[in-house]
Protein backbone atom coordinates (compact mmCIF):
# COMPACT_ATOMS: atom_id res chain seq x y z
CA UNK A 1 0.00 0.00 0.00
CA UNK A 2 1.47 3.28 -1.03
CA UNK A 3 2.12 5.96 1.58
CA UNK A 4 1.14 4.39 4.87
CA UNK A 5 -0.10 6.78 7.53
CA UNK A 6 2.68 7.59 9.96
CA UNK A 7 2.72 9.45 13.26
CA UNK A 8 4.01 12.97 12.86
CA UNK A 9 7.56 12.46 14.09
CA UNK A 10 9.69 15.49 13.55
CA UNK A 11 12.49 15.06 11.10
CA UNK A 12 11.35 11.61 10.01
CA UNK A 13 11.39 12.40 6.31
CA UNK A 14 14.86 13.87 6.60
CA UNK A 15 16.16 10.80 8.42
CA UNK A 16 14.63 8.51 5.82
CA UNK A 17 16.15 10.60 3.06
CA UNK A 18 19.58 10.48 4.67
CA UNK A 19 19.28 6.75 5.26
CA UNK A 20 18.49 5.93 1.65
CA UNK A 21 21.11 8.34 0.35
CA UNK A 22 23.73 6.92 2.71
CA UNK A 23 22.90 3.39 1.58
CA UNK A 24 23.57 4.33 -2.02
CA UNK A 25 26.79 6.15 -1.23
CA UNK A 26 28.15 3.45 1.06
CA UNK A 27 27.35 0.80 -1.51
CA UNK A 28 29.19 2.82 -4.08
CA UNK A 29 32.17 3.46 -1.83
CA UNK A 30 32.53 -0.26 -1.20
CA UNK A 31 32.70 -1.31 -4.81
CA UNK A 32 33.37 1.92 -6.74
CA UNK A 33 31.61 0.18 -9.55
CA UNK A 34 29.53 3.04 -10.85
CA UNK A 35 32.14 5.74 -10.48
CA UNK A 36 34.86 3.78 -12.23
CA UNK A 37 32.63 2.73 -15.08
CA UNK A 38 31.25 6.26 -15.50
CA UNK A 39 34.68 7.82 -15.26
CA UNK A 40 36.23 5.38 -17.70
CA UNK A 41 33.33 5.86 -20.07
CA UNK A 42 33.85 9.63 -20.06
CA UNK A 43 37.56 9.20 -20.66
CA UNK A 44 36.89 6.90 -23.59
CA UNK A 45 34.47 9.45 -24.98
CA UNK A 46 37.23 12.03 -24.87
CA UNK A 47 39.46 9.66 -26.81
CA UNK A 48 36.74 9.24 -29.40
CA UNK A 49 36.52 13.01 -29.64
CA UNK A 50 40.17 13.04 -30.52
CA UNK A 51 39.48 10.56 -33.30
CA UNK A 52 36.62 12.71 -34.55
CA UNK A 53 38.76 15.85 -34.49
CA UNK A 54 41.91 14.22 -35.80
CA UNK A 55 41.40 15.38 -39.37
CA UNK A 56 40.35 18.90 -38.50
CA UNK A 57 43.79 20.41 -38.79
CA UNK A 58 45.74 22.64 -36.45
CA UNK A 59 43.87 25.82 -37.34
CA UNK A 60 40.57 24.46 -36.11
CA UNK A 61 39.33 26.20 -32.99
CA UNK A 62 38.02 23.45 -30.75
CA UNK A 63 36.63 26.02 -28.36
CA UNK A 64 33.75 26.62 -30.74
CA UNK A 65 32.37 23.15 -30.05
CA UNK A 66 34.07 22.48 -26.71
CA UNK A 67 30.94 23.14 -24.65
CA UNK A 68 28.92 20.77 -26.80
CA UNK A 69 31.56 18.05 -26.60
CA UNK A 70 31.71 18.38 -22.84
CA UNK A 71 27.99 18.11 -22.37
CA UNK A 72 27.77 15.25 -24.83
CA UNK A 73 30.22 13.26 -22.75
CA UNK A 74 28.23 13.91 -19.60
CA UNK A 75 24.92 13.05 -21.23
CA UNK A 76 26.17 9.64 -22.37
CA UNK A 77 27.78 8.98 -19.03
CA UNK A 78 24.70 9.96 -17.10
CA UNK A 79 22.52 7.66 -19.17
CA UNK A 80 24.85 4.86 -18.14
CA UNK A 81 24.92 5.87 -14.50
CA UNK A 82 21.20 6.49 -14.14
CA UNK A 83 20.25 3.04 -15.24
CA UNK A 84 22.99 1.46 -13.18
CA UNK A 85 21.73 3.07 -10.00
CA UNK A 86 18.33 1.43 -10.34
CA UNK A 87 19.26 -1.92 -11.88
CA UNK A 88 20.77 -3.08 -8.60
CA UNK A 89 17.63 -2.18 -6.73
CA UNK A 90 15.46 -4.06 -9.11
CA UNK A 91 17.57 -7.16 -9.52
CA UNK A 92 18.30 -7.61 -5.83
CA UNK A 93 14.75 -6.95 -4.79
CA UNK A 94 15.67 -3.81 -2.87
CA UNK A 95 12.96 -1.87 -4.62
CA UNK A 96 10.20 -4.05 -3.22
CA UNK A 97 11.70 -3.83 0.24
CA UNK A 98 11.86 -0.07 -0.09
CA UNK A 99 8.25 0.09 -1.19
CA UNK A 100 7.12 -2.13 1.66
CA UNK A 101 8.74 0.05 4.29
CA UNK A 102 6.70 3.08 5.39
CA UNK A 103 8.75 5.59 3.47
CA UNK A 104 7.09 8.40 1.56
CA UNK A 105 7.58 7.97 -2.17
CA UNK A 106 8.82 11.53 -2.71
CA UNK A 107 11.56 10.84 -0.17
CA UNK A 108 12.72 7.93 -2.29
CA UNK A 109 12.70 10.20 -5.31
CA UNK A 110 14.82 12.87 -3.68
CA UNK A 111 17.23 10.37 -2.19
CA UNK A 112 17.76 8.63 -5.53
CA UNK A 113 17.97 11.89 -7.45
CA UNK A 114 20.48 13.43 -5.07
CA UNK A 115 22.52 10.22 -5.15
CA UNK A 116 22.61 10.33 -8.93
CA UNK A 117 23.48 14.01 -8.81
CA UNK A 118 26.41 13.38 -6.48
CA UNK A 119 27.82 10.64 -8.69
CA UNK A 120 27.39 12.75 -11.80
CA UNK A 121 29.10 15.71 -10.13
CA UNK A 122 32.01 13.54 -9.02
CA UNK A 123 32.47 12.30 -12.57
CA UNK A 124 32.30 15.87 -13.86
CA UNK A 125 34.87 17.07 -11.35
CA UNK A 126 37.23 14.33 -12.46
CA UNK A 127 36.64 14.87 -16.16
CA UNK A 128 36.84 18.67 -16.33
CA UNK A 129 40.62 18.92 -15.80
CA UNK A 130 41.18 16.11 -18.29
CA UNK A 131 39.03 17.86 -20.85
CA UNK A 132 40.88 21.11 -20.28
CA UNK A 133 44.24 19.48 -20.68
CA UNK A 134 43.28 17.57 -23.77
CA UNK A 135 41.33 20.15 -25.71
CA UNK A 136 41.42 23.61 -24.19
CA UNK A 137 45.02 24.10 -23.20
CA UNK A 138 46.03 26.07 -26.26
CA UNK A 139 44.01 29.23 -25.68
CA UNK A 140 42.76 30.90 -22.51
CA UNK A 141 39.15 30.80 -21.46
CA UNK A 142 36.93 33.62 -22.55
CA UNK A 143 34.99 33.99 -19.33
CA UNK A 144 35.77 33.46 -15.68
CA UNK A 145 36.67 29.94 -14.62
CA UNK A 146 33.92 29.66 -12.02
CA UNK A 147 31.18 30.05 -14.62
CA UNK A 148 31.64 26.58 -16.04
CA UNK A 149 31.10 24.69 -12.75
CA UNK A 150 27.92 26.69 -12.14
CA UNK A 151 26.57 25.81 -15.57
CA UNK A 152 27.51 22.17 -14.98
CA UNK A 153 25.73 22.19 -11.65
CA UNK A 154 22.48 23.63 -12.95
CA UNK A 155 22.45 21.25 -15.90
CA UNK A 156 23.32 18.25 -13.77
CA UNK A 157 20.47 18.97 -11.38
CA UNK A 158 18.01 18.72 -14.25
CA UNK A 159 19.67 15.61 -15.67
CA UNK A 160 19.66 13.84 -12.29
CA UNK A 161 16.11 14.81 -11.39
CA UNK A 162 14.28 13.98 -14.61
CA UNK A 163 16.72 11.18 -15.36
CA UNK A 164 15.83 9.44 -12.12
CA UNK A 165 12.16 9.43 -13.08
CA UNK A 166 12.88 8.19 -16.60
CA UNK A 167 15.32 5.55 -15.34
CA UNK A 168 12.72 4.25 -12.90
CA UNK A 169 10.39 3.83 -15.85
CA UNK A 170 12.96 2.33 -18.20
CA UNK A 171 14.41 -0.14 -15.72
CA UNK A 172 11.06 -1.92 -15.72
CA UNK A 173 10.90 -2.31 -19.47
CA UNK A 174 12.35 -4.87 -21.83
CA UNK A 175 15.07 -2.82 -23.50
CA UNK A 176 16.41 -0.88 -20.53
CA UNK A 177 19.22 1.32 -21.75
CA UNK A 178 17.71 1.80 -25.14
CA UNK A 179 14.38 2.93 -23.71
CA UNK A 180 16.16 5.32 -21.38
CA UNK A 181 18.02 6.86 -24.30
CA UNK A 182 14.84 7.16 -26.39
CA UNK A 183 12.96 8.88 -23.57
CA UNK A 184 15.90 10.86 -22.23
CA UNK A 185 17.15 12.78 -25.25
CA UNK A 186 13.94 14.55 -26.35
CA UNK A 187 13.00 15.45 -22.78
CA UNK A 188 16.47 16.76 -22.02
CA UNK A 189 16.84 18.69 -25.24
CA UNK A 190 15.83 22.15 -23.95
CA UNK A 191 17.98 21.78 -20.84
CA UNK A 192 21.00 20.68 -22.85
CA UNK A 193 20.55 23.51 -25.30
CA UNK A 194 20.49 26.06 -22.50
CA UNK A 195 23.38 24.42 -20.65
CA UNK A 196 25.56 24.22 -23.74
CA UNK A 197 24.71 27.84 -24.49
CA UNK A 198 25.77 28.94 -21.04
CA UNK A 199 28.96 26.84 -21.05
CA UNK A 200 29.83 27.99 -24.54
CA UNK A 201 29.41 31.63 -23.56
CA UNK A 202 31.81 31.03 -20.69
CA UNK A 203 34.35 29.23 -22.84
CA UNK A 204 34.37 31.55 -25.82
CA UNK A 205 33.95 34.87 -24.09
CA UNK A 206 32.57 36.67 -27.12
CA UNK A 207 31.31 40.23 -26.54
CA UNK A 208 28.10 40.11 -24.55
CA UNK A 209 28.90 36.69 -23.14
CA UNK A 210 28.07 37.62 -19.58
CA UNK A 211 24.43 38.37 -20.19
CA UNK A 212 24.12 35.42 -22.51
CA UNK A 213 25.58 33.20 -19.77
CA UNK A 214 23.13 34.38 -17.12
CA UNK A 215 20.21 34.27 -19.51
CA UNK A 216 20.90 30.68 -20.54
CA UNK A 217 21.50 29.77 -16.93
CA UNK A 218 18.12 31.27 -16.02
CA UNK A 219 16.49 29.21 -18.77
CA UNK A 220 18.15 26.04 -17.52
CA UNK A 221 17.09 26.90 -13.98
CA UNK A 222 13.52 27.44 -15.14
CA UNK A 223 13.55 24.07 -16.86
CA UNK A 224 14.90 22.46 -13.70
CA UNK A 225 12.19 24.00 -11.55
CA UNK A 226 9.32 22.95 -13.80
CA UNK A 227 10.57 19.47 -14.61
CA UNK A 228 11.66 18.62 -11.08
CA UNK A 229 8.22 19.57 -9.84
CA UNK A 230 6.61 17.34 -12.47
CA UNK A 231 9.00 14.46 -11.74
CA UNK A 232 8.38 14.80 -8.01
CA UNK A 233 4.64 14.67 -8.59
CA UNK A 234 4.76 11.71 -10.93
CA UNK A 235 7.29 9.59 -9.08
CA UNK A 236 4.79 8.21 -6.63
CA UNK A 237 2.76 6.69 -9.43
CA UNK A 238 5.71 5.42 -11.37
CA UNK A 239 7.47 3.64 -8.56
CA UNK A 240 4.31 2.08 -7.23
CA UNK A 241 3.29 0.57 -10.55
CA UNK B 1 -27.24 14.79 -29.42
CA UNK B 2 -25.21 11.63 -29.28
CA UNK B 3 -21.61 11.13 -30.23
CA UNK B 4 -22.28 9.70 -33.66
CA UNK B 5 -24.24 12.71 -34.83
CA UNK B 6 -21.72 15.08 -33.34
CA UNK B 7 -18.92 13.27 -35.14
CA UNK B 8 -20.76 13.44 -38.43
CA UNK B 9 -21.45 17.13 -38.01
CA UNK B 10 -17.83 17.75 -37.10
CA UNK B 11 -16.74 15.81 -40.18
CA UNK B 12 -18.93 17.95 -42.38
CA UNK B 13 -17.72 21.09 -40.68
CA UNK B 14 -14.10 20.02 -41.08
CA UNK B 15 -14.54 19.38 -44.76
CA UNK B 16 -16.32 22.65 -45.41
CA UNK B 17 -13.99 24.74 -43.30
CA UNK B 18 -10.76 23.36 -44.68
CA UNK B 19 -12.07 23.59 -48.21
CA UNK B 20 -13.04 27.19 -47.63
CA UNK B 21 -9.61 27.80 -46.13
CA UNK B 22 -7.76 26.40 -49.11
CA UNK B 23 -9.94 28.11 -51.68
CA UNK B 24 -9.61 31.43 -49.95
CA UNK B 25 -5.91 30.96 -49.48
CA UNK B 26 -5.32 30.04 -53.07
CA UNK B 27 -7.48 32.61 -54.82
CA UNK B 28 -8.48 35.41 -52.53
CA UNK B 29 -5.89 35.96 -49.82
CA UNK B 30 -3.16 38.33 -50.80
CA UNK B 31 0.21 36.73 -51.43
CA UNK B 32 3.00 37.72 -49.14
CA UNK B 33 5.80 39.76 -50.59
CA UNK B 34 9.45 39.31 -49.88
CA UNK B 35 11.09 42.35 -48.37
CA UNK B 36 12.62 44.10 -51.35
CA UNK B 37 13.85 47.11 -49.41
CA UNK B 38 16.93 45.25 -48.26
CA UNK B 39 18.32 44.57 -51.69
CA UNK B 40 16.91 46.19 -54.78
CA UNK B 41 18.59 43.75 -57.11
CA UNK B 42 16.60 40.87 -55.75
CA UNK B 43 16.25 38.48 -52.86
CA UNK B 44 18.73 35.69 -52.39
CA UNK B 45 16.79 32.46 -51.99
CA UNK B 46 18.89 29.30 -51.85
CA UNK B 47 21.74 30.86 -53.73
CA UNK B 48 19.68 32.22 -56.58
CA UNK B 49 18.78 35.86 -57.02
CA UNK B 50 15.01 36.14 -57.21
CA UNK B 51 13.76 39.38 -58.58
CA UNK B 52 10.09 38.53 -58.26
CA UNK B 53 8.98 39.56 -54.78
CA UNK B 54 5.83 37.45 -54.61
CA UNK B 55 6.26 34.46 -52.29
CA UNK B 56 3.68 31.95 -53.37
CA UNK B 57 5.41 29.36 -51.28
CA UNK B 58 4.12 31.18 -48.22
CA UNK B 59 0.65 29.86 -48.97
CA UNK B 60 1.58 26.55 -47.45
CA UNK B 61 1.26 28.48 -44.20
CA UNK B 62 -2.51 28.05 -44.41
CA UNK B 63 -2.12 24.32 -44.06
CA UNK B 64 1.06 24.06 -42.07
CA UNK B 65 0.20 26.27 -39.09
CA UNK B 66 -3.34 24.93 -38.50
CA UNK B 67 -1.97 21.39 -38.52
CA UNK B 68 0.84 22.39 -36.18
CA UNK B 69 -1.49 24.04 -33.69
CA UNK B 70 -3.94 21.13 -33.95
CA UNK B 71 -1.17 18.68 -33.13
CA UNK B 72 -0.33 20.61 -30.02
CA UNK B 73 -3.97 20.83 -28.95
CA UNK B 74 -4.39 17.07 -29.31
CA UNK B 75 -1.14 16.54 -27.43
CA UNK B 76 -2.73 18.41 -24.54
CA UNK B 77 -5.39 15.72 -24.44
CA UNK B 78 -2.71 13.04 -24.17
CA UNK B 79 -1.49 14.70 -21.00
CA UNK B 80 -5.03 15.40 -19.81
CA UNK B 81 -6.14 11.79 -20.16
CA UNK B 82 -2.87 10.73 -18.59
CA UNK B 83 -3.66 12.81 -15.54
CA UNK B 84 -7.21 11.45 -15.42
CA UNK B 85 -5.90 7.92 -15.64
CA UNK B 86 -3.48 8.43 -12.78
CA UNK B 87 -6.30 9.90 -10.73
CA UNK B 88 -8.89 7.22 -11.40
CA UNK B 89 -6.95 4.17 -12.71
CA UNK B 90 -9.72 3.72 -15.26
CA UNK B 91 -8.44 1.87 -18.32
CA UNK B 92 -10.68 3.84 -20.63
CA UNK B 93 -8.55 6.91 -20.02
CA UNK B 94 -5.44 5.00 -20.98
CA UNK B 95 -7.04 4.03 -24.29
CA UNK B 96 -8.12 7.63 -24.84
CA UNK B 97 -4.62 8.89 -24.15
CA UNK B 98 -3.13 6.40 -26.57
CA UNK B 99 -5.50 7.37 -29.34
CA UNK B 100 -4.93 11.06 -28.72
CA UNK B 101 -1.22 10.39 -29.10
CA UNK B 102 -1.83 8.58 -32.37
CA UNK B 103 -3.68 11.60 -33.71
CA UNK B 104 -0.87 13.82 -32.45
CA UNK B 105 1.61 11.67 -34.32
CA UNK B 106 -0.35 12.05 -37.52
CA UNK B 107 -0.59 15.83 -37.21
CA UNK B 108 3.06 16.16 -36.22
CA UNK B 109 4.14 14.15 -39.25
CA UNK B 110 2.03 16.39 -41.46
CA UNK B 111 3.58 19.45 -39.82
CA UNK B 112 7.09 18.16 -40.39
CA UNK B 113 6.35 17.25 -43.99
CA UNK B 114 4.82 20.58 -44.94
CA UNK B 115 7.40 22.46 -42.92
CA UNK B 116 10.17 20.64 -44.74
CA UNK B 117 8.60 21.42 -48.09
CA UNK B 118 8.29 25.03 -47.05
CA UNK B 119 11.92 25.38 -46.07
CA UNK B 120 12.99 23.68 -49.27
CA UNK B 121 11.00 25.98 -51.52
CA UNK B 122 11.40 29.19 -49.63
CA UNK B 123 14.90 28.94 -48.23
CA UNK B 124 16.43 26.47 -50.63
CA UNK B 125 17.63 24.01 -48.02
CA UNK B 126 16.11 20.72 -46.98
CA UNK B 127 16.45 21.29 -43.28
CA UNK B 128 17.32 24.15 -40.98
CA UNK B 129 17.76 24.06 -37.23
CA UNK B 130 15.41 26.92 -36.58
CA UNK B 131 13.21 27.02 -33.46
CA UNK B 132 9.92 25.80 -34.85
CA UNK B 133 11.27 22.94 -36.93
CA UNK B 134 13.53 21.81 -34.11
CA UNK B 135 10.69 21.90 -31.60
CA UNK B 136 8.54 19.83 -33.88
CA UNK B 137 11.32 17.33 -34.36
CA UNK B 138 11.54 17.04 -30.60
CA UNK B 139 7.78 16.61 -30.40
CA UNK B 140 7.95 13.90 -33.05
CA UNK B 141 10.65 12.14 -31.04
CA UNK B 142 8.57 12.45 -27.87
CA UNK B 143 5.52 10.92 -29.51
CA UNK B 144 7.58 8.13 -31.05
CA UNK B 145 9.18 7.57 -27.65
CA UNK B 146 5.69 7.27 -26.15
CA UNK B 147 4.86 4.42 -28.50
CA UNK B 148 8.24 2.75 -28.07
CA UNK B 149 7.69 2.86 -24.32
CA UNK B 150 4.24 1.35 -24.64
CA UNK B 151 5.56 -1.45 -26.83
CA UNK B 152 8.31 -2.40 -24.42
CA UNK B 153 6.26 -2.97 -21.28
CA UNK B 154 4.31 -6.21 -21.06
CA UNK B 155 2.27 -5.72 -17.92
CA UNK B 156 -0.86 -3.77 -18.78
CA UNK B 157 -1.17 -1.82 -15.57
CA UNK B 158 2.49 -0.80 -15.62
CA UNK B 159 2.29 0.14 -19.26
CA UNK B 160 -0.64 2.44 -18.65
CA UNK B 161 1.00 4.15 -15.67
CA UNK B 162 4.34 4.65 -17.42
CA UNK B 163 2.68 5.90 -20.59
CA UNK B 164 0.57 8.36 -18.61
CA UNK B 165 3.60 9.66 -16.69
CA UNK B 166 5.69 10.02 -19.82
CA UNK B 167 2.83 11.66 -21.70
CA UNK B 168 2.52 14.32 -18.99
CA UNK B 169 6.24 15.01 -18.92
CA UNK B 170 6.42 15.08 -22.71
CA UNK B 171 3.58 17.58 -22.90
CA UNK B 172 5.37 19.83 -20.42
CA UNK B 173 8.55 19.50 -22.43
CA UNK B 174 7.15 20.67 -25.78
CA UNK B 175 6.48 24.35 -24.92
CA UNK B 176 9.69 24.49 -22.89
CA UNK B 177 11.51 23.29 -25.96
CA UNK B 178 9.83 25.94 -28.06
CA UNK B 179 10.64 28.73 -25.64
CA UNK B 180 14.25 27.73 -25.14
CA UNK B 181 15.04 27.15 -28.80
CA UNK B 182 13.68 30.61 -29.45
CA UNK B 183 15.74 32.35 -26.82
CA UNK B 184 19.07 30.52 -27.04
CA UNK B 185 20.53 31.72 -30.33
CA UNK B 186 21.61 28.86 -32.50
CA UNK B 187 23.78 30.60 -35.01
CA UNK B 188 22.98 32.00 -38.40
CA UNK B 189 20.60 30.37 -40.81
CA UNK B 190 19.06 31.61 -44.01
CA UNK B 191 16.01 33.75 -43.49
CA UNK B 192 13.87 35.44 -46.05
CA UNK B 193 12.50 38.63 -44.56
CA UNK B 194 8.92 39.47 -45.23
CA UNK B 195 7.51 42.88 -45.90
CA UNK B 196 4.98 43.87 -43.27
CA UNK B 197 4.03 41.91 -40.17
CA UNK B 198 0.44 40.90 -39.61
CA UNK B 199 -2.24 39.21 -41.63
CA UNK B 200 -4.84 41.25 -43.45
CA UNK B 201 -8.55 40.47 -43.34
CA UNK B 202 -8.77 37.75 -45.98
CA UNK B 203 -5.58 36.06 -44.88
CA UNK B 204 -6.77 36.03 -41.32
CA UNK B 205 -10.16 34.64 -42.33
CA UNK B 206 -8.59 31.87 -44.35
CA UNK B 207 -6.24 31.01 -41.52
CA UNK B 208 -8.95 30.91 -38.87
CA UNK B 209 -11.24 28.80 -41.03
CA UNK B 210 -8.43 26.38 -41.60
CA UNK B 211 -7.62 26.37 -37.91
CA UNK B 212 -11.18 25.49 -36.96
CA UNK B 213 -11.39 22.95 -39.73
CA UNK B 214 -8.24 21.16 -38.59
CA UNK B 215 -9.44 21.01 -35.00
CA UNK B 216 -12.74 19.49 -36.15
CA UNK B 217 -10.76 17.09 -38.29
CA UNK B 218 -8.66 16.04 -35.32
CA UNK B 219 -11.78 15.50 -33.24
CA UNK B 220 -13.37 13.38 -35.96
CA UNK B 221 -10.34 11.14 -36.37
CA UNK B 222 -10.04 10.76 -32.62
CA UNK B 223 -13.70 9.76 -32.24
CA UNK B 224 -13.64 7.29 -35.11
CA UNK B 225 -10.47 5.68 -33.83
CA UNK B 226 -11.79 5.52 -30.29
CA UNK B 227 -14.93 3.86 -31.46
CA UNK B 228 -12.85 1.31 -33.34
CA UNK B 229 -10.88 0.61 -30.18
CA UNK B 230 -14.02 0.13 -28.12
CA UNK B 231 -15.40 -2.35 -30.65
CA UNK B 232 -12.08 -4.19 -30.60
CA UNK B 233 -12.16 -4.40 -26.82
CA UNK B 234 -15.67 -5.76 -26.85
CA UNK B 235 -14.65 -8.38 -29.39
CA UNK B 236 -11.80 -9.41 -27.14
CA UNK B 237 -14.13 -9.74 -24.18
CA UNK B 238 -16.56 -11.82 -26.23
CA UNK B 239 -13.76 -14.03 -27.46
CA UNK B 240 -12.62 -14.61 -23.90
CA UNK B 241 -16.16 -15.47 -22.91
CA UNK B 242 -16.46 -17.97 -25.78
CA UNK B 243 -13.31 -19.71 -24.71
CA UNK B 244 -14.66 -20.44 -21.26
Amino acid sequence: MAGAVQPKVKGLSWRQFVAILRKDIVMELRTFEMLTSMGLYTLLTLVIYQIALSQSGSGFDVRLIAAGLLWLAFVFTSMLGLNRSLVHEKDQGCLEALLLSPVDRPVIFFAKAVGNLIFLLVVEVITMPLFFVMFLSSRPLGGSWWMIPIALLVGSIGIAGVGTLLATISVNTRGRDFILAVLFVPIMYPLLLAAVGATSAAVLGNPGYLEEFWRDLALAGGYDAIMLLAAYGLYEFVIGA
Amino acid sequence: MDRRKLTLIALGAAAVLTLADFLLASFVAAPVLADMTLDTAGVNIGGKLIANPILFSQKIFYFHVPVAIASFVVFFFTAFYGVRFLMTRDRAFDTKARIATEVTLMFTLLTMLTGDLWTRVEWGVWWVWEPRLTTYLIMLLLVIGYFVLRASVEDEQKRAVYAAAFGIIAFLDAPLSFAITRIVPSGSHPVVFRAGGGLDAWQLTAFLLGMLGMLCFGYVIYQLRYREERVRERIDVLKAMLED
